[in-house]
C-alpha cells in the first residue's frame, strides 16, 4: 500500500509538473510577443482554467482515484472517531460483545458440527442400525448385515466393525501405550475411501470378513506410529503387543485419519474374522456388529433406506423368537456425519449458537441507533459538504467507511474476546460437546467474522448514511440547527430501535432465568447418597497382566486395604462405576423364556449392574430400604449374595406393595451353580444423572467374585473407580493415592482422579454450560439495550430543552415534566416487553432439553425478568427525566 | 459539482474528434502539451482552441491506450516538459479514425446538400 500510494503521489507531482511546464511557456511566449510579466501569467492562467479541476479530471483516467479517496476516507473517519471518545468507546464495546460471543460460539458449532470427516465423498457414507420396538438396537449380527450386503443395490458397499471403548495396552519402544483397538472388517478401509499410508489393510473376502490367516495382523494409526514407534521407518512385518497377544504390524493409516471419528484416544485396528458364534442369531452369544455402507453415485439416500426396509422385512422372518423378533423389524439408516452427533446436543448446541447470534442483533441493531443519533448531529456538516460539490454517493460511501473502521475494530477485540470465552468455558464445552482438540477460532471462523463486521458496518451505517445523505440540503443550511420535523422522524426510528432491543433482550433474559431455575432444582434434588469429601480415581485395568490370576484376591482386595491405611481415610471401596459415573457402563437383563405377564415384564426389564465392595455404603452414606447391604462376612466361600434397590423390586414385582417379597429370592447366578440370594433393598437414589429419577439396579459383591464368575472379564477387567471418603480435602489424597495404584500396576498410576463433588456437577454440566452462556449473553443484552434506552432519551431531552424550559416558564410544574419523558421510556418498555414476550413463549422451547422441574412457559419466570427489565429501564431513564426536569427556563430559552 | 460536469461533457462531445486531432499532430514529431495547443491552432488558422481542460484527461487517456508515450525532455528555451510521441498502434488508430470521421462527413453532408423533395415541382 506504502509503495502504492508514494507511485501516486510521484505521478501526482509529474502531473502538477507538466501544467506548470505548459503555464511557464505560455507566459514566456506571452513576454517574447511584448507582454508585461503580470500581464502575461494573468492572462496565461485565465486561459488555462481551473488548476485544480483539470487535475483532478485528468487524475480520473488513471482509474485509481477510488483508492485515493478510500484513503482520504479512513483519515478522515479515524479523525472523526478520535474526536468523539465517548462514542466510539460505546460503539465498539457494543459490537464487540456481539462479535465476540458470536464468534465463540460458531468455533463450537464449526468443531461440532461442520467438522469435514476424513474420509473420501463422505456425504455417500451411511450408518445401518436395526430398530423395533424398543428403538435402535446397539448392533447388528453377522447373518443380518449380510443379507444387506447380497441384496441391496443402493448402496455400493457395506463395512461392519465391532465398535469399542475399552483401552487397550500397546507395548512400545518407549513403554505401554494406551490404545483403543476396534476390530474391522477387511473391507472398511475400502469403504471409507481411505488407503494406509505405508503397507497394505486387511485381505477378505467379498463379505468383508478377514481370511482366517490375517487374525494375528494388526494396523497402526499415524499417531500411534508416530509417538509409539518414534516414525520407525522400517515398521512394516515386525511383531508387537496388544494386551500381551504378539501382532505383526502390516500397515500404517495416514495422517488425521480416525475411525470412528471423534475419539480422542489414538487407535489401532485389528481384523474381524468371522467364527461360528457369528453363524447364529442368539442374543446371549452372536456378536453385534456397527455397519457402515456406501451409497452409490448419485443413488439417493430415501431409495437406500426404502430398499433396506424391504430386506429387513425378509431377514426378521428369520427370527425364530417373537421377543427378538420385535426389537429387529425395522432400519434406521443415518447419514454417518449425522449419527455422529446426538440429535438433542445438537439441537442444544444451535439454541446456544441462535442465543448469541440474538445479542449480534441487539448489538447492530444499538449500533444503527447510536449512528443514526450521530448522522443527525452531522446533519449540518453533511449538508455543507453536499453544497461544496461532493455527490451523494460519495458522503453514504464516507459514512460506511466509518462503520467499517468501527466494526473492524470491534471484530479485532471481539476476536480476542471469543478466545477469552473459549478458555472461560473450556470445561463445559469440552465436557458436554465431546470436543478433544484445542479450540481456537480457525480461518473458518475469522472468515465469518469478517462476514459479519461488514454485514455489520453496513447495517449500522449505511441505513443512517443513507438517511443523512438523503436529507436536502437547503433547509438544513437555512436554519443553521437541528431541524424539528425530521427530529421526530430519527426519534421514531430510534425509538422502534429501542423497542426491538428490548423485545430480543427479553428473549434471552427469559432462557437464562429458565436455566437458573433450573440449575436451582438441579442443585436441591436430593440424590441419596452424599459427594462431599470423596474423591474417586478412575482405573483402566489391564488384565492381560493378571491371565491366570484372580485379580479380586491378587490386585482389587490389597488395593483396598493399602487405601484403607493412608492417614486421613476414613473408608475406602471399589465399584464398578460410582453413581452418577459417566466412565462404565454395565446393563443388565433377564433372559426369562416364559410368556405370562409377570415374564414379559421382567424382560422387559433393563437393569443397571454395578460390582461393588462391601464398604461402599460406609463411602458414600447411602440407606437401605430393606434388609442389609454387603459386608465382611460375604466372601468368596460364603453364600452368595446380591443387592437391589427400590425400583428394581418394584419393576420385578409389578407392584409398590410389600416389596420385601423379593428379599431371598434368587435372579442371578455367579456361576452354574452357585445361586444368589437377595439380602437388600437399596433406597432410590440418582446413580444415572441427577436429572433422570432412579432406574433399576442390582448388585453383586467384589469379594465373592472369582476367576470362574459369569462375565468375570467384563466386570473386574475393564474399568473400575476406587472412592476413598476422606478426613482432610480431598484433593491432597491425589499424590498418596496415584503412587498406590502405581505400585499394584505401573499402568494404573495413569488413573483420572476427580472428586464427587465434580462428578455430581458434571452430571448437569450442560445445563450449567447453557446457564453460564446465557448469563453472559443475557447480561449483555440487558447492559446493551439499558444504555440504548438512556441514550434515547437523553438525546430527546437534549433535543426538546427549549421546548421543556418553554413548559417550565408557562408554568408547567416539574413533576409533569419529568412524567413526560418517563412516559416515553413507559410506552417503549411496554411495547418492547409484548413483543418480547411473545416471541420468548416461542423459542423457549428451543431450551427443553436443558429444563430441569420447569416448563418452558413459566410464568412466574416470565413476570420476573420482565420486571428485571422494566426496573433497568426505568432507572436508567430516570437519570435524563431528572435532567428534564431541572431546565433552567432562563438558560433554555436564552439560546433562542 | 456543475463546474466538473461542463469539462465532462465537452471531453465527451469532443472526444472522437480531439482524439484523432491530437494524433494526427504528433505524426509530424512529439510535442508537449502546449506545443498541441499552438500547433492546433496554427495549423486550423486560429480557429480551434483546445481547452487545456480537455487536452490533458485526452493525452493521459491516450498514453493509458497506449497509442502515445511520454518522456520528460528539455525544450529549445531550456524549459524541462513532458514530450509525447506516437506509437505505432497509434498509427494505427489515427487511421481508423481517419476513415470513420472521413466516412460520417460524407454521409452528414449527403444528408445536408440533399434537395428537399417535392418543393421543387
Amino acid at each position: 500500500m506504502s509503495v502504492f500510494s508514494r507511485s501516486f503521489a510521484k505521478r501526482k507531482a509529474e502531473l502538477d509538473e507538466e501544467i506548470q511546464a505548459h503555464l511557464q511557456m505560455d507566459i514566456q511566449d506571452r513576454k517574447d510577443r511584448g507582454a508585461s510579466s503580470e500581464q502575461a501569467r494573468a492572462v496565461a492562467m485565465r486561459e488555462f482554467g481551473n488548476i485544480a479541476l483539470i487535475e483532478e479530471v485528468t487524475r480520473d483516467t488513471w482509474g485509481w482515484v477510488w483508492l485515493e479517496r478510500l484513503g482520504q476516507d479512513l483519515k478522515y473517519a479515524l479523525r472523526q472517531l478520535r474526536r468523539s471518545p465517548v462514542f466510539t468507546a460505546t460503539l465498539v464495546a457494543t459490537l464487540t460483545l456481539g462479535l465476540g460471543a458470536t464468534a465463540a460460539m460458531f468455533t463450537v458449532v464449526d468443531h461440532v458440527l461442520l467438522r469435514p470427516l476424513p474420509y473420501a465423498d463422505s456425504h455417500q457414507l451411511v450408518a445401518i442400525n436395526e430398530a423395533g420396538k424398543k428403538g435402535v438396537t446397539g448392533g447388528t449380527p453377522f447373518l443380518d448385515l449380510r443379507q444387506w450386503q447380497q441384496r441391496s443395490h443402493a448402496l455400493q458397499e457395506i463395512a461392519f466393525y465391532s465398535s469399542t471403548n475399552h483401552i487397550s495396552f500397546l507395548d512400545g519402544t518407549t513403554g505401554s501405550a494406551r490404545v483403543i483397538a476396534p476390530q474391522v472388517s477387511a473391507n472398511l478401509f475400502a469403504v471409507l475411501g481411505v488407503h494406509p499410508a505405508m503397507g497394505r489393510g486387511f485381505e477378505g473376502q467379498s463379505d468383508g470378513s478377514v481370511l482366517a490367516g490375517e487374525a494375528h495382523n494388526i494396523i497402526l494409526s499415524d499417531s500411534v506410529w508416530r509417538t509409539t514407534y518414534g516414525s520407525d521407518p522400517n515398521i512394516l512385518g515386525k511383531v508387537v503387543k496388544l494386551n500381551g497377544e504378539s501382532y505383526i504390524i502390516v500397515g500404517v493409516m495416514p495422517r488425521d485419519f480416525t475411525f470412528p471419528f471423534g475419539d480422542a484416544n489414538p487407535h489401532v485396528w485389528l481384523p474381524k474374522v468371522i467364527g461360528d458364534k457369528d453363524a447364529v442369531r442368539n442374543a446371549n452369544i452372536t456378536p453385534n456388529y456397527q455397519v457402515i455402507g456406501r451409497l452409490r453415485p448419485n443413488e439417493a439416500f430415501e431409495t437406500a433406506e426404502s430398499e433396506l426396509k424391504v430386506i429387513q422385512s425378509d431377514v426378521v422372518k428369520q427370527y425364530s423368537d417373537p421377543y427378538d423378533r420385535e426389537r429387529v423389524t425395522s432400519i434406521k439408516l443415518q447419514r454417518y456425519d449425522d449419527s455422529l452427533v446426538v440429535v438433542g446436543l445438537k439441537k442444544a448446541l444451535l439454541a446456544l449458537f441462535a442465543a448469541s447470534g440474538v445479542l449480534w442483533l441487539i448489538a447492530c441493531v444499538n449500533a444503527t441507533s447510536l449512528m443514526l443519533a450521530r448522522a443527525a448531529a452531522r446533519q449540518r456538516e453533511i449538508a455543507v459538504r453536499g453544497a461544496l460539490g461532493a455527490s451523494r454517493w460519495r458522503i453514504v460511501q464516507q459514512l460506511a467507511v466509518e462503520g467499517l473502521v468501527l466494526s473492524a475494530l470491534a471484530s479485532a477485540l471481539g476476536l480476542g474476546l471469543a478466545m477469552l470465552m473459549l478458555k472461560l468455558f473450556e470445561h463445559g464445552l469440552t465436557q458436554q460437546f465431546h470436543i478433544h482438540e484445542k479450540m481456537t477460532p480457525n480461518l473458518t471462523v475469522i472468515g465469518v467474522l469478517a462476514a459479519l463486521t461488514i454485514v455489520s458496518a453496513l447495517l449500522c451505517s449505511v441505513w443512517p448514511a443513507v438517511v443523512g445523505a438523503r436529507a436536502s440540503i437547503e433547509p438544513a443550511l437555512r436554519q443553521g440547527g437541528p431541524q424539528s420535523s425530521s427530529g421526530v422522524v430519527q426519534y421514531r426510528t430510534r425509538a422502534s430501535l429501542v423497542v426491538l432491543q428490548i423485545a430480543m433482550s427479553l428473549i434471552l433474559l427469559v432462557g437464562c432465568g429458565l436455566l437458573l431455575r433450573t440449575i436451582y432444582a438441579l442443585r436441591h434434588v436430593p440424590l441419596g447418597f452424599r459427594t462431599d469429601h470423596i474423591i474417586v480415581a478412575n482405573m483402566t485395568i489391564p488384565s492381560y497382566r493378571f491371565s491366570g490370576h484372580n485379580m479380586t484376591t491378587e490386585l482389587y482386595q490389597p488395593l483396598v486395604d493399602r487405601a484403607n491405611r493412608i492417614p486421613g481415610v476414613q473408608s475406602a471401596s471399589l465399584m464398578t462405576a460410582v453413581p452418577l459415573g459417566t466412565t462404565f457402563k454395565m446393563q443388565f437383563t433377564f433372559s426369562a423364556e416364559g410368556n405370562s405377564a409377570a415374564e414379559i415384564r421382567r424382560r422387559e426389564m433393563v437393569s443397571q449392574f454395578r460390582a461393588v465392595g462391601p464398604e461402599m455404603q460406609r463411602v458414600f452414606g447411602f440407606r437401605m430400604f430393606k434388609g442389609r447391604f454387603f459386608n465382611e462376612s460375604d466372601t468368596a466361600t460364603s453364600q452368595s449374595v446380591v443387592v437391589v434397590n427400590r425400583e428394581f423390586a418394584r419393576q420385578y414385582l409389578g407392584t409398590n406393595q410389600n416389596l420385601e417379597k423379593i428379599l431371598g429370592q434368587s435372579l442371578v447366578n455367579l456361576t452354574k451353580n452357585r445361586h444368589t440370594l437377595v439380602i437388600g433393598i437399596l433406597d432410590d437414589e440418582r446413580q444415572v444423572s441427577i436429572a433422570s429419577q432412579s432406574q433399576p439396579e442390582i448388585e453383586i459383591c467384589i469379594p465373592q467374585i472369582t476367576p470362574d464368575t459369569l462375565a468375570y472379564q467384563s466386570v473386574e477387567g475393564l474399568s473400575m473407580d476406587l472412592a476413598v471418603r476422606t478426613d482432610r480435602n480431598p484433593s491432597s489424597v491425589i499424590p498418596e493415592l496415584r503412587e498406590l495404584t502405581r505400585q499394584s500396576s505401573p499402568e494404573l498410576s495413569d488413573s483420572t482422579f476427580t472428586t464427587m463433588d465434580q462428578v455430581a456437577e458434571d452430571s448437569y454440566g450442560s445445563q450449567q454450560l447453557a446457564a453460564s452462556l446465557l448469563i453472559v449473553f443475557g447480561g449483555s443484552a440487558l447492559l446493551v439495550c439499558i444504555t440504548g434506552i438512556y441514550g434515547l432519551l437523553a438525546y430527546l431531552v437534549a433535543h426538546r430543552t427549549k421546548e421543556l424550559g418553554l413548559r417550565i416558564a408557562l408554568g408547567a410544574q416539574r413533576g409533569d415534566v419529568m412524567w413526560l419523558v418517563l412516559r416515553q421510556a413507559g410506552w417503549m418498555l411496554l411495547a418492547g416487553s409484548t413483543l418480547g414476550l411473545i416471541l420468548a413463549y416461542m423459542t423457549s422451547l428451543l431450551l427443553r432439553t436443558f429444563l430441569y422441574n420447569i416448563t418452558a412457559h413459566d410464568p412466574w419466570t416470565m413476570a420476573a425478568v420482565t420486571a428485571l427489565l422494566v426496573g433497568g429501564g426505568l432507572a436508567a431513564s430516570s437519570i435524563p427525566a431528572r435532567r428534564a426536569a431541572m431546565v433552567d427556563p432562563i438558560e433554555a430559552l436564552r439560546t433562542e | 459539482m456543475i463546474g466538473r460536469n461542463r469539462y465532462k461533457n465537452r471531453i465527451e462531445l469532443l472526444q472522437g474528434t480531439l482524439d484523432m486531432l491530437i494524433l494526427q499532430t504528433l505524426q509530424w514529431g512529439p510535442h508537449h502539451g502546449y506545443g498541441i495547443v499552438q500547433a492546433l491552432r496554427t495549423n486550423s488558422g486560429e480557429v480551434l482552441q483546445v481547452e487545456t481542460g480537455s487536452l490533458y484527461p485526452a493525452l493521459h487517456r491516450l498514453e493509458r491506450q497506449a497509442w502515445v508515450r511520454s518522456e520528460w525532455k528539455q525544450t529549445e528555451s531550456n524549459q524541462r516538459a513532458k514530450y509525447y510521441r506516437i506509437t505505432a498502434a497509434g498509427k494505427k488508430q489515427l487511421a481508423s479514425d481517419l476513415s470513420r470521421w472521413q466516412h460520417m462527413v460524407e454521409v452528414i453532408g449527403a444528408v445536408m446538400h440533399r434537395a428537399p423533395e417535392g418543393e421543387e415541382a
